[in-house]
């Protein structure tokens, strides 16, 4: 049994990481209509934020947090204030390189500001575990699936429940209409992009423990949530989160029963041959293209 | 094709104005340069620095075209290189084939790869195709750590310099090699983008709905460009190998993927010079004059930010990149000169 529940309860761990990253990248993709590449490095670059105030200075853990939530909702705001505002003109592919552009930038910078040595990042929730079973999972990962559960859920409610979410799905249905019925779409890309930073930053906070903060160490993160935007399809704000959590425990499954070293590959090779069968993904729909 | 019909007039001066006259012009100016190596006027680093301007140009122009006509992204341009340069050390040295199976080799299955991976991918919308690639190239990074029968893992391929129609290449007759090379890719380039394939793949970027009215099959366009750039990068890949006789995984990282794509964008869309001028910006420039810099210039991240800073300058500011701003110099000239003429 144990073979069975322990790998599911820590894809729930490490499905909740990717699905926060993803929630980020849709909720930019559908009011800014660009696909985020560089969450996964604003995440980092928040995170190695939480690391460094942490090391340096000695803050306790959740005040770092907060330092770095600061931080992710600057660099939100001014990644949309100061570039992606600007770029009504430009195509959707210049709007993509520009976000490719910024991984760079965030990536040159990490060591700069942050120094190059690698960081470490402890877990909120230092030590206990709970067994179920034969199985067992850790304070801190019942912590990190509540924290990605209660934030996707709590993000539709307010999509869906809210003036809020009203207007964000306005802007993400369409833009122009959206304006035209007084609905400050300015504000709402704005806050788009501040949330997704938020997400990242979480994310980025979430899986430090199991790894140590560098600034390669969101790529894993970051291919899986555009891979779960992928499969769960770009139409729906819940498609690439539930896909966040099927492609965790994949990757888990897949890790522990085929190859240990060759698990994530395996996977994204399934995952681009199930396109050939949906192309618009799990939960997408098909649109005609108006000429 | 008006420019070209001129050449028939054969003059000195419609001869100069051959797009194909510019590159080996430019090809022989940079043959000068292992000369100057040898004559003591240059450092080999700086040899080096430029030989790799010339591959990632090999590189870039592939990715012009894929970019600049058919809009699309590719982030595994570095993995396909990276295949590139295994497979050719692979096939001269372990092999023991020699230097043209080998490169024969070195292109073959890097397109062949990426031909699945456009029929699979393309058929979606073009967003597609950059993830797509992005996986492919995870796939090829582990599979260059974990192969170790054909990449010797972490620790490094290591190969020598190739012998080419019986003549023992070195460090300067490899840079030459480079330059035909890059010449040669130039012109079939050229040749591409105003041939019949060219026309068809400027009705599909003004608008993809109304070349496929026209009969333009825009899925087989796609697919064109994008083998094209797998094809160019394999090519690359393998001279990276003969030139620099080593290979490492890290190179083959997504932020070379992303710095090619710099250079398309620095160099300007569509643009066969801007190109190779804008690799040069974006490759030589950090490494020959950032790092030079008191303070700033050892801090490791700074290539990086180099690029991505340029990358977002020039699409706010100037999407014409370096093409666009050697064109408003020529203007400039041109009216200053014009003006000039109607005082006098």
């Amino acid at each position: 049994m144990d073979l069975i529940i322990q790998p599911l309860l820590r894809s729930l761990e490490t499905g909740s990481v990717y699905a926060l990253a993803a929630l980020g990248i849709i909720i930019v993709m559908r009011t800014s209509l660009v696909m985020h590449f560089a969450q996964g490095s604003m995440g980092m670059f928040a995170g190695s934020a939480v690391a460094f105030t942490f090391n340096r200075y000695g803050v306790p853990l959740l005040t770092s947090i907060l330092v770095g939530a600061a931080v992710a909702i600057f660099l939100g705001f001014f990644v949309d204030f100061a570039i992606i505002r600007r770029l009504k003109r430009a195509t959707a592919v210049g709007k993509e390189i520009i976000t490719l552009g910024l991984i760079m930038v965030f990536l040159g910078l990490a060591p700069i500001v942050f120094g190059t040595d690698p960081m470490n990042l402890p877990r909120i929730i230092p030590r206990g575990d709970v067994a179920l079973g034969s199985a067992s999972i850790s304070y801190n990962g019942i912590l990190n699936i509540a924290i990605g559960v209660f934030i996707a859920l709590g993000l539709f409610l307010i999509l869906q429940k809210t003036k809020v979410g009203l207007a964000v799905r306005a802007t993400a249905s369409n833009e122009s209409t959206a304006k035209l019925m007084g609905i400050p779409t300015r504000n709402v890309t704005l806050m788009a992009w501040a949330v997704a930073g938020l997400l990242g930053m979480l994310a980025a906070v979430m899986i430090a423990p199991t790894t140590m903060v560098t600034p390669t160490y969101m790529t894993a993160v970051q291919v899986s949530a555009l891979f779960a935007c992928v499969l769960g399809g770009f139409q729906t704000f819940y498609g690439p989160v539930i896909a966040a959590y099927i492609i965790a425990t994949c990757s888990n499954f897949l890790k522990l029963y085929a190859s240990s070293a060759w698990g994530d590959q395996l996977m994204y090779l399934l995952i681009l041959l199930f396109l050939l069968f949906r192309p618009n993904g799990l939960f997408g729909k098909t649109y005609m293209k108006k000429v | 094709m008006s420019k070209n019909s001129r050449i028939t007039m054969l003059n000195l001066g419609s001869i100069m104005k051959n797009s194909h006259v510019h590159y080996i012009i430019f090809g022989l100016v940079l043959c000068l340069f292992p000369m100057m190596t040898s004559a003591g006027g240059m450092k080999n680093s700086t040899l080096s620095t430029l030989a790799f301007v010339l591959i990632f140009s090999i590189v870039a122009l592939g990715l012009n075209l894929l970019l600049g006509y058919s809009g699309l992204i590719s982030l595994g341009t570095a993995g396909f290189m990276g295949l590139g340069s295994y497979i050719a050390a692979y096939v001269q040295d372990d092999l023991g084939l020699g230097f043209w199976v080998a490169v024969l080799l070195a292109i073959a299955i890097p397109t062949l790869i990426g031909l699945l991976v456009g029929i699979i991918s393309l058929r979606v919308s073009g967003i597609y195709l950059a993830i797509a690639t992005l996986c492919i190239a995870e796939i090829l990074a582990k599979t260059f750590e974990q192969a170790e029968w054909f990449t010797h893992g972490t620790a490094g391929k290591q190969s020598k310099y190739p012998t080419i129609f019986g003549m023992p290449m070195d460090r300067s007759s490899m840079f030459v090699v480079c330059a035909i090379v890059l010449v040669l890719v130039m012109m079939l380039t050229y040749n591409i983008v105003n041939g019949q394939l060219g026309r068809a793949l400027h009705a599909m970027r003004s608008s993809e709905v109304a070349a496929q009215a026209m009969g333009v099959n825009v899925l087989k366009y796609k697919l064109f460009a994008f083998s094209v750039a797998t094809l160019y990068a394999g090519l690359a890949g393998g001279l990276y190998l003969f030139f620099l006789r080593s290979s490492y995984p890290s190179t083959w990282n997504l932020f070379l993927s992303l710095n090619l794509i710099a250079m398309v964008v620095v160099g300007g869309l569509r643009s066969i010079l801007g190109t190779v001028a804008g690799a040069f910006v974006i490759f030589a420039f950090p490494e020959l004059v950032l790092k030079k810099l008191p303070v700033i210039g050892d801090a490791s991240g700074l290539p990086y930010v180099f690029s991505g800073v340029m990358i977002i300058l020039v699409i706010m500011f100037f999407p014409q990149g370096l093409k666009g701003l050697a064109d408003l110099g020529v203007t400039t000239i041109k009216t200053v000169f014009s003006r000039k003429k109607v005082t006098s």
